[in-house]
């Protein structure tokens, strides 16, 4: 047998070893998915803290300390450590690995997340708020309704950029254990003694991956941009 | 309806308004007029609140709105404000932006709120615009749909800060008029502006700011026809 079939049928069908990247791909988008939703949560949270209005005469509030805090902490620090503390420290006596992932990658997300959309909502004219406060709605009303429909519009393609990064990113979970799409192929080569077939297999499908994400994200975007049609 | 005690506003250090006093009594239409930096654009943001007054007292019918207790959200439904820059909501269609307010403020419902948009639309000939966004509109355009946003709330006064200074030449014109068909009508109203004809036609009291103070108030007739100090003669004989 040609000696590339030979490969090519040691790293994907043998054993039906396809199902092991079918797998880890499950396990990384579970993981990159909640991760995101949670960085998200997190981010729009923390935005919203950082951009509280302090009291008349202090310079921040309680709020933008915690804010401040909290994406200092995550952004000094390497996302493996922070996913190794989570792993043994925090949540040491939990099984569910991929739960914890998830949280870990959120935290972290999250952080980026919250500039990325706090500087969305300082881009958005500071004109729109005054408005909405001179019709009487409140603050609440107008961050809702006026200012943060035109942040995500802002903040959409570094969002996407972010979660690109997540997905990737997400590859590190085999430092505790997760059989994610990366640590399948590279499990598979350290069976077949053979690096080639897997790494590249797996390259290519999370490039496919992302590559359909960037679709999508255009698409979302031109919808987005239906109010700028002139 | 609003008088003012002895209005001061520092920014940074900066005195911008220095000590206003005025009232303005229902029906009144006061235009203000003077330089740049004088003081007029702060002055009529004070009004509503958008600038936080460093000192002095605004009472709103009968209401101290200065007062930190008040809920100025209220204050500020009564108050119609028309911007130099129109500030529609850029997410919204027309018809959104006119009708975002009253409804989600629990006046009117979504329905009755679209029917009244549509007849004050139609009073400033956009009716077929309802369903457009506003990147779409002319700056004429867009300023006349700021004024019905307004008018929509059914403002007992409508503060107007410069609303022709960013439209070009031959829009101003269409602005003015609805904004002096809207003063025929009686509303009380409170225009800071460079047209000074259009002050002088529209208005019943002219206020010339400078410096941050009221430096001269009169009726348009005497006020650009017999300015009494030098600044203002200096002023008028530049712009007129």
């Amino acid at each position: 047998m040609n000696n590339i079939e030979t490969k090519f049928y040691n790293a994907f069908i043998v054993n039906d070893r396809w199902m092991l990247y079918v797998k880890g791909l499950g396990v990384t988008l579970e993981i990159a998915l909640f991760a995101g939703i949670i960085g998200i949560i997190i981010g729009c949270i923390v935005a919203l803290m950082k951009l509280s209005e302090p009291k008349k005469g202090r310079k921040h509030t309680l709020w933008w300390y915690l804010a401040t805090a909290y994406v200092d902490v995550i952004r000094g620090t390497p996302a493996v450590l922070q996913l190794l503390i989570m792993w043994f420290i925090v949540f040491s006596t939990s099984k569910n690995g991929v739960l914890v992932a998830s949280l870990s990658f959120g935290i972290n997300s999250g952080a980026y997340v919250s500039e990325i959309i706090r500087a969305g909502i300082l881009a958005v004219d500071k004109g729109q708020t005054e408005a909405g406060y001179s019709l009487g709605l409140t603050k609440g009303q107008t961050m809702w309704e006026i200012v943060l429909p035109q942040a995500f519009k802002n903040v959409l393609p570094p969002i996407g950029n972010e979660f690109i990064t997540l997905i990737k990113e997400t590859a590190i979970v085999g430092y505790v254990s997760l059989s994610d799409l990366t640590r399948a192929a590279s499990q598979i080569s350290s069976r077949t003694y053979e690096a080639f077939m897997p790494l590249i297999g797996a390259a290519v499908i999370y490039f496919i991956l992302i590559k359909i994400l960037t679709l999508l994200l255009e698409a979302l975007e031109r919808r987005m941009r239906r109010s700028d049609l002139r | 309806m609003i008088s003012v005690k002895n209005l001061c506003k520092t920014f940074n250090g900066l005195e911008v308004l220095k000590g206003i006093s005025t009232e303005i009594d229902k029906g009144e239409k006061v235009a203000i007029i003077g330089p740049s930096g004088s003081g007029k654009s702060t002055f009529l943001r004070c009004l509503n609140l958008l600038e936080e007054p460093t000192s002095g007292e605004i009472w709103f019918e009968d209401q101290l709105i200065t007062d930190p207790s008040v809920n100025i959200n209220q204050i500020r439904e009564h108050m119609g404000m028309v911007f130099q820059s129109f500030n529609l909501f850029a997410n919204k269609t027309v018809m959104e932006n006119i009708t975002l307010a009253p409804v989600k403020l629990g006046l009117m419902k979504k329905e009755e709120a679209s029917e009244a948009a549509l007849k004050l639309l139609d009073r400033v000939n956009l009716k077929e615009k309802a369903d457009v966004y506003p990147a779409s509109l002319s700056g004429g355009q867009k300023q006349r749909i700021a004024i019905v946003r307004s008018l929509a709330m059914n403002p007992d006064v409508m503060l107007f800060d410069e609303p022709t200074s960013a439209l070009d030449p031959e829009m101003v014109g269409e602005v003015l008029d609805v904004i002096k068909t809207l003063a025929d009508g009686g509303m009380t109203m409170v225009i800071v502006t460079h047209e000074m004809g259009f002050a002088r036609e529209v208005a019943t009291r002219v206020m010339f700011m400078d410096e941050g103070i009221i430096m001269e108030e009169n009726t348009p007739d005497k006020l650009f026809g017999e300015p009494e100090t030098k600044r203002l003669q200096d002023f008028l004989s530049k712009v007129l």
